[in-house]
Formats: C-alpha cells, structure tokens, sequence
C-alpha cells in the first residue's frame, strides 16, 4: 500500500505557519511596544520566506533557461529564444566576473553590471515604455468602437477632461476646467478609489481564509 | 495588544465564521444565486470552444510576489488554473500558465501537476506549461507577448497582479482575434485593463473568478460573506456620516483616543 503523507503534511504546515503569522501580526507585540512570542516567531517566518523567494528565483531561472532550450529544439520562435539565452549567459558571466573582481579587491565593484543595466536593460525598458504609450491611446481610441455605453464614454471623456485640464493654458483662459479637474481627482477619483480598494482588500482577507483553512491550496495536493 | 488589533482580530474571526456559516448553508442544500458577469459566461464558451477546436488556453498570473500584498490575486490566478484544467483536460492542446515571478512560477508547475493527477491524466503534464517569463514588468510582459501570439492559442485569461505594461498583452491578444479575460488588484492596471482588454474585471470581481468558474463550494461561501462584511462596512460608514452631522464624533474620537 503506497501511504500519501506529502499533501497532509503541507497542508499541515502551510495551515500552521499561516496561523502563527497571522496571530503575531495581531499580538505581536504588547502594550509597551516590546515583541511578544508570536511576533517573534512571525520574523522568523517571515524572514524565512524571504530566504525562499530567493531560491526560489535561481529556480525561476532554471525554468526560464529549460523552457527556451526545449522551444529552440522544437524551432518555436527559436531567434528570440537563442537571443534571450546569450543575454542570459553573458550578463550571467558579467556579474560573476564583477563578484570575483570585488572579493579580489575588496570594494564593491559592479560597474560592468551597471553598465548592462544602464545601457541595455534600461533602454530596452523605456523604449517598451514608449509603445505601451502609443497601445494605450490606441486602445482608447477603440474602447468606443468595442463597447459602447455610458460608461465607456465617461471614462474617455474623463481621461480628455483630465489631460486638457493640466494644460497650463487651459489654467488662465478657462479656470474653470482647472477646477473642475482638480474636484475630480479630490473627490470623485478618492471616492472610486476607496470603494474598489475595500473591496479588494475583503478579497484579499477572503483569499487569506481560504488558504488558512486549506480549502485552497495554492502548494499543490 | 492595541484597540485596532483586537478590532483587526474581530474582523477575521467574524469573516471566518460567515464563510463556516454559507459552507454549511451551501451544504444543507441552500443554492447561492451569482449575479451574471458576461466576462465568465463568455470565458465558459470560449473554454468549451477551445476544447472543440483543440486550440490551447493561456493562464497569465501576473508578476506579484508570493512574499508581498499582491499575493492573494497571485493565489486566486492559481485556483482559476486548476478549475481551468478541470474544464480544459479532454482538449488536444493543454492549458499553458505563464507568470513573471519565481515563486509563482513554482506555485503554477505544482498547480498543474496535482490538476492533472487529480484527474488521472498525469502523464498530460508538461512541465514547460508553468513558465516564468521575465522578472521585470516589462520582460514579463516582453516574454508573454510571444505565447499570446502563437497560433496555437485562442483564449487568454489574466488574473492576478498585473500594472500598466498590461496593455501590450490586452493589445496583441486583440490583434490576433483571440478573447482576452483580465482582471488586476492594481489599480492603474485595472484602468488601463478596462481600455485594452475585452473583457474586463472590475474592483474585486478578480476574488469572485474562483465561483464563478466552479473552484469549490469555499469559493461561493466566501464571496457571500464578502457581501455582508460589505454591508456591515457601509453601515459602520453610514454610522461615522451621522455621527459627524449629529457632532458627536470628537467625543468618540477623544474615547478612541484613550484606548492602547
């Protein structure tokens, strides 16, 4: 008989560490201040995780590299994926060279690192940054045209309200709209905000219980 | 231990116990009525259609960390995965999840694996289904750009935490015919979702994915107390307007005051 112990027992675990580090966020501490057992206990576990995410990032990696490698092999996109794995091994390359450079001299010396980042990484970024500018206008330019309703035409002619009204002419010739922005983003945008925030955040908790009671078990079973 | 922990307290054990009380309820044969969100009855089509046509779905569960807030839209992606997989398992082409964390790359490998032991089609998991495909948001949304435009896929379902770069997924899921499902707990990317996806969710109907796409009777019982913990917080709003029109609120807020 082949007895299952992995999915009892981390469910057993995830349930535990989920009730101490939710119990020493709320009795963490004590009335002057001065970390109690369960506090204690919340640092080691949440300091812990931390460590994981950490490993859990070389396995990223690692899966990353296995999933480009198996797409050169089967020729998907294989350009991309070859461009993305010499990227990887020689910015790889470069910092290990960088971490060797800096025990050898004892300071800190990053600068070839820096410089990928400065210089190919940052660009690629805000050159992505650039189209998301020019996707967005475009989207909006067919919200109108894919859903037409009362909605969508509020959200258009807010976003057109609210650029027109930052014109620093507009601020001289037509206050008015200055100060029709202004009351938007004060009172009618803080409104909206709240209410989606506190109905995310009930989901959040919602989500948190169910995880907590491993009714989800977002770990595998 | 301070006023607004035990308050905090309160609140979680009230919330706890609401879900207990609709599980039970549920049980007893009380049936929940949803209202219709038109995203998750398309999205049900569109699965059925998949299916038929053997073409593959494609789950994105964002870039969120597993350490940090965002983490509970990561974990609502994750159970939308395995109710995905469920409806999905007889297709030719099988589910592909693709995230922009590491933990929530692992989290969606071992999500996979156990939906597709659960249903003893084991031997159907490939493990190059739960992908991490950047680490940035712009690489992540770089790397998931070339799954949504393969041919193989039909369907596209963003759920989990996702900022403005998703505009480029909602755009080239757009430009290839394909429908697009997304929903975000960030702000800014809920707004830029409502402009550039098809179907959008709005606030936190991100939560409600897991009921309305069959993930358990848990699902529905904790979207029920969400409604009356929702209506006990208008009622504690409404409360605080009077108090101020009626001005006894600085005295309240002079008791509060004294209290640790």
């Amino acid at each position: 008989m082949k007895l299952k112990f992995r999915a009892p027992l981390s469910t057993a675990l995830a349930i535990g560490v989920g009730l101490i580090v939710l119990l020493g966020y709320f009795f963490g501490q004590s009335a002057s201040g001065e970390l109690t057992l369960l506090g204690v206990l919340r640092n080691f576990f949440l300091q812990g995780a931390v460590i994981w995410a950490a490993v859990a990032l070389i396995v990223g990696i690692a899966n990353l590299a296995s999933v480009h490698l198996h797409k050169i092999q089967k020729n998907q996109q294989a350009g991309y994926s070859f461009i993305l794995l010499l990227s990887l091994i020689l910015t790889v390359s470069v910092g290990i060279y960088d971490i060797i450079q800096t025990h050898l001299n004892g300071e800190l010396n990053f600068q070839r690192l820096g410089w990928v980042f400065t210089n190919i990484q940052l660009p690629v970024a805000t050159s992505l940054m650039a189209v998301l500018a020019i996707s967005l206008t475009y989207a909006a330019g067919r919200l109108l045209a894919r859903r037409l309703n009362l909605i969508s035409v509020a959200f258009i002619g807010t976003i057109l309200l609210l650029i027109i009204g930052s014109m620093p002419v507009i601020a001289t010739q037509a206050p008015f709209l200055t100060d029709l922005r202004a009351w938007i983003l004060g009172v009618v945008t803080v409104a909206g905000t709240r209410g989606i925030l506190l109905g995310i955040a009930l989901g959040t908790v919602a989500t948190g219980i169910r995880i907590l009671t491993g009714s989800d078990r977002p770990y595998g079973s | 231990m301070t006023f607004s922990s035990l308050l905090g307290f309160a609140l979680t054990l009230t919330f706890l116990g609401l879900i207990i009380l609709f599980v039970v309820v549920g049980r007893a044969g009380a049936k929940a009525q949803l209202r219709p969100i038109h995203a998750f009855t398309r999205l049900r089509r569109a699965i059925g259609r998949a299916v038929e046509s053997g073409s593959q779905l494609h789950l994105s569960l964002g870039r969120g960390s597993i350490t940090g807030t965002e983490s509970a839209a990561g974990f609502v992606g994750l159970s939308a995965l395995e109710a995905v997989i469920r409806s999905a398992s007889t297709g030719d082409n099988p589910p592909v999840a693709t995230t922009g964390d590491a933990g929530l790359a692992i989290l969606a490998r071992d999500t996979l694996a156990a939906a597709y032991n659960a249903i003893s089609i084991g031997e159907q998991y490939d493990p190059h289904s739960g992908q991490l495909t950047g680490m940035t948001p712009f690489s992540f949304a770089a790397g998931t750009l070339s799954t949504i435009a393969d041919s193989k896929t039909s369907t596209h379902l963003l759920l989990g935490h996702f900022g403005s770069e998703v505009a480029l997924l909602g755009d080239r899921a757009e430009r290839s015919g394909d429908l697009s499902l997304a929903g975000s707990d960030n702000l800014a990317g809920q707004a830029v979702l409502y402009a550039s996806v098809e179907e959008p969710l709005i606030g936190e109907e991100l939560f409600a994915s897991g009921a309305y796409l069959h993930a358990g009777a848990t699902h529905i019982a904790s979207l029920q107390a969400q409604d009356v913990v929702r209506w006990l917080l208008i009622a504690f709003i409404l409360a605080g307007v009077a108090l101020k029109f009626l001005g006894v609120d600085t005295q309240i807020d002079s008791w509060l005051g004294g209290l640790p």
